[in-house]
């Protein structure tokens, strides 16, 4: 804490500073006898700000010594939160790897595609990552899926869960020393009752039930990921006023943004495409505008090459831009097949 | 707000049957209800005849695949053709003989629209048929036979107009899904294809779904109303028609040896194509159109 901080007058200010003392900690395990030599004053006097010095220190409160911001955290303290909260694994190796580990929490993450790509069933699967028991290596947490096109298919869900139950099954016998305790007891019906589903009809109710999330994961901790499919279906109709559109889309982007950080859980935003013309031609982006293009924390673009789908990490702060081959099976998002696959490092 | 409860949907979204196994296998159970499917295709294939048949199994019971529903049939290109589907109500009927005291078309209940505005602007009429439970039946599909031809001819090809036309289609689409979402609905939609010319660059040969590319009588075509629309419908399933010569499949035509194929007997082949399903993998199978109806083939 600096000097100039402190409730002393502006003599004894001045002295202290004189005498080399700028911050508390530089004079705080001195004795006051020391003190009073070295600002040529008397022992009560040094004592009296030696007090003061250590009251204005005990508010202070963090230990680092550098809050003076409340809620301000070190950079150290943040990498250790990181390392302690797993990332939901996309059942994709590749795709994995590209996304650091998979998918994080405490970030929105978008990932678009055209019509027929597999952004739903990379929502459906991650709705299901996200359940996979932490001795598994997941999170055990439950999903909320808000679905505001109708394409979620409960058969298709139960097929990605019953899949998921099997690959388990599996890497737990292969482990059976340790597992013998925590025998798989899930059931695909348990893994859709933790998946929360709401069938939005309007942006009007999309917006209303992303404020009332906030209420929602304060009375179930255990949610750690929100799943929108799609974040865009009903704000590409006519708004008469698009400063309405702009104000409203940014308005849920904050809120998406502070729920993924207050309680720790992964935002994933699907969107669509669209063409935008650029430079004489028309070209391929998401949906929603440029504006929106910074509302999310990463970004990744789903798209066709040639009979393969690739993903795409268009934009991220911590993760380098790369594209991954992925597929769509009857069991979910797996691996790509083929046999000439690579991570493209751009 | 309370999240829906998904244990009561299993074990599967209740589905409209086509009424032939084949056709119902290769699209898991048949028609979704809750979302929209659209049939793409070129003219003469066989779109108004899945349709029909469509309006007339959705009157079935659901022990045998039916939703036990009336239909709503809009069509809005060619007058509606009641000839055909008398046709293909008699053959029903003699299928089905326990099941239909009333003659099955009075179930069927068909309008004209001529424009987008229209089809909008109906919509209100179009709620309160749904909400009227004094019928014996409810409505629980509706078909737009097609949907392109009310957005073909009236926009302009200017930015604006083509704005103000996708707007439209997520404005009409958001209406249907929502009235799909409150009655059950399963809606279909039809569309017609553009031909693909020259080059694939370009946003028409846009890989969108399965399929590479989408042949139909040889040539190249894509799905009209572009990728706005195809944003807007759940499923969409491609109908294809190709000529090929009898017999050229399993090697008992020599073409070259008959002194080239103009003399060569041809037959039609139809297939169905799954081109994008939130919960079909890429699957496609062959069908024949009969006196009786559609019918899927397995080869």
């Amino acid at each position: 804490m600096e000097v100039g901080r402190l409730p002393i007058s502006a003599s004894q200010r001045s002295k202290l500073i004189a005498a080399g003392y700028t911050t508390l900690s530089s004079f705080s395990s001195l004795s006051p006898s020391h003190l009073a030599r070295d600002l040529k004053i008397s022992d009560n006097e040094a004592a009296e700000i030696m007090r003061v010095a250590s009251h204005g220190h005990r508010l202070d409160g963090s230990a680092g010594g550098c809050g003076t911001v409340n809620g301000a955290q070190t950079a150290w303290d943040m990498l250790h939160e990181e390392e302690m909260f797993p990332r939901i694994t996309t059942s994709c190796e590749d795709l994995d790897n590209i996304l650091g580990g998979g998918i994080n929490c405490k970030e929105v993450t978008e990932i678009g595609g055209v019509p027929g790509i597999g952004k739903t069933q990379l929502g459906i699967q991650l709705a299901i990552n996200v359940q996979i028991p932490v001795d598994y290596g997941g999170l055990g947490g439950k999903a909320i899926y808000i679905d505001t096109e109708g394409s979620f298919m409960v058969e298709r869900a139960l097929q990605i869960a019953e899949a998921c139950i099997e690959d388990m099954s599996e890497c737990g016998g292969l482990l059976r020393k340790d597992f013998q305790a925590c025998q798989l007891k899930m059931h695909p019906n348990n893994i859709l009752e933790n998946i929360f589903y709401f069938r939005v009809c309007s942006y009007t109710e999309q917006i209303a039930l992303i404020n009332y999330l906030d209420k929602f994961i304060s009375e179930h901790k255990d949610v750690k990921i929100v799943i929108v499919d799609s974040v865009t279906f009903h704000f590409r109709q006519d708004f008469d006023d698009m400063a309405l559109r702009t104000r409203l889309l940014s308005g849920m982007a904050l809120k998406l943004m502070k729920l993924a950080k207050d309680f720790s859980l992964a935002v994933v935003l699907l969107n669509q495409v669209t063409t935008k013309y650029i430079d004489g031609s028309f070209q391929l982006t998401l949906a929603l505008g440029d504006s929106w293009s910074h509302s999310c924390t990463n970004r990744v673009i789903l798209y066709w090459n040639g009979n393969e789908r690739y993903a795409y990490i268009d934009k991220s702060p911590s993760l380098r831009s790369a594209s991954a081959p992925y597929s769509v099976t009857s069991k979910g998002i797996r691996n790509s097949a083929s046999n000439c696959k690579r991570i493209k490092m751009m | 707000m309370t999240p829906e409860n998904l244990l009561h949907r299993l074990p599967s979204t209740q589905k409209c049957t086509f009424g032939c196994p084949v056709l119902d296998r290769c699209l898991g159970g048949g028609i979704p209800c809750n979302s929209i499917t659209e049939l793409v295709a070129e003219s003469g294939c066989g779109k108004t005849q899945l349709c029909l048949q469509l309006a007339l199994s959705a009157q079935l019971p659901p022990s045998l695949g039916g939703l036990s529903a009336s239909s709503l049939y809009i069509h809005t290109e060619f007058s509606f053709p009641s000839r055909r589907l008398h046709q293909l109500s008699h053959a029903f009927i003699s299928s089905h003989p326990r099941i239909f005291n009333n003659d099955p078309c009075d179930r069927i209940f068909v309008h004209a629209v001529y424009s987008a505005d229209q089809l909008f602007d109906i919509m209100p009429k179009i709620e309160s048929l749904l909400e009227n439970t004094n019928t014996q039946l409810p409505v629980k599909l509706i078909v737009i036979d097609s949907i392109a031809a009310l957005f073909r001819s009236e926009f302009e090809n200017t930015p604006i107009e083509l704005k103000r036309r996708s707007s439209l289609f997520f404005k009409i689409s958001g209406k249907l899904k929502s009235l799909a979402k409150r009655f059950g609905l399963a809606v279909v939609v039809t569309n017609q294809v553009v031909d693909l010319m020259g080059h694939s660059e370009g946003m028409n040969g846009l890989k969108v779904g399965n399929l590479g590319s989408l042949v139909s009588s040889g040539r190249r075509v894509c799905p009209a109303l572009g990728l706005a629309w195809a944003n807007c419908v759940n499923s969409r399933l491609f109908l294809s028609r190709n000529e090929e010569v009898v017999g050229e499949e399993n090697g008992s035509v020599d073409v070259s040896a008959c002194g080239g194929g103009d003399f060569l007997p041809r037959q039609t082949r139809r297939r169905l194509h799954v081109v994008f399903a939130p919960h079909l993998p890429d699957s496609s199978c062959e069908f024949v159109i009969r006196r009786e109806g559609v019918f899927g083939v397995e080869r």
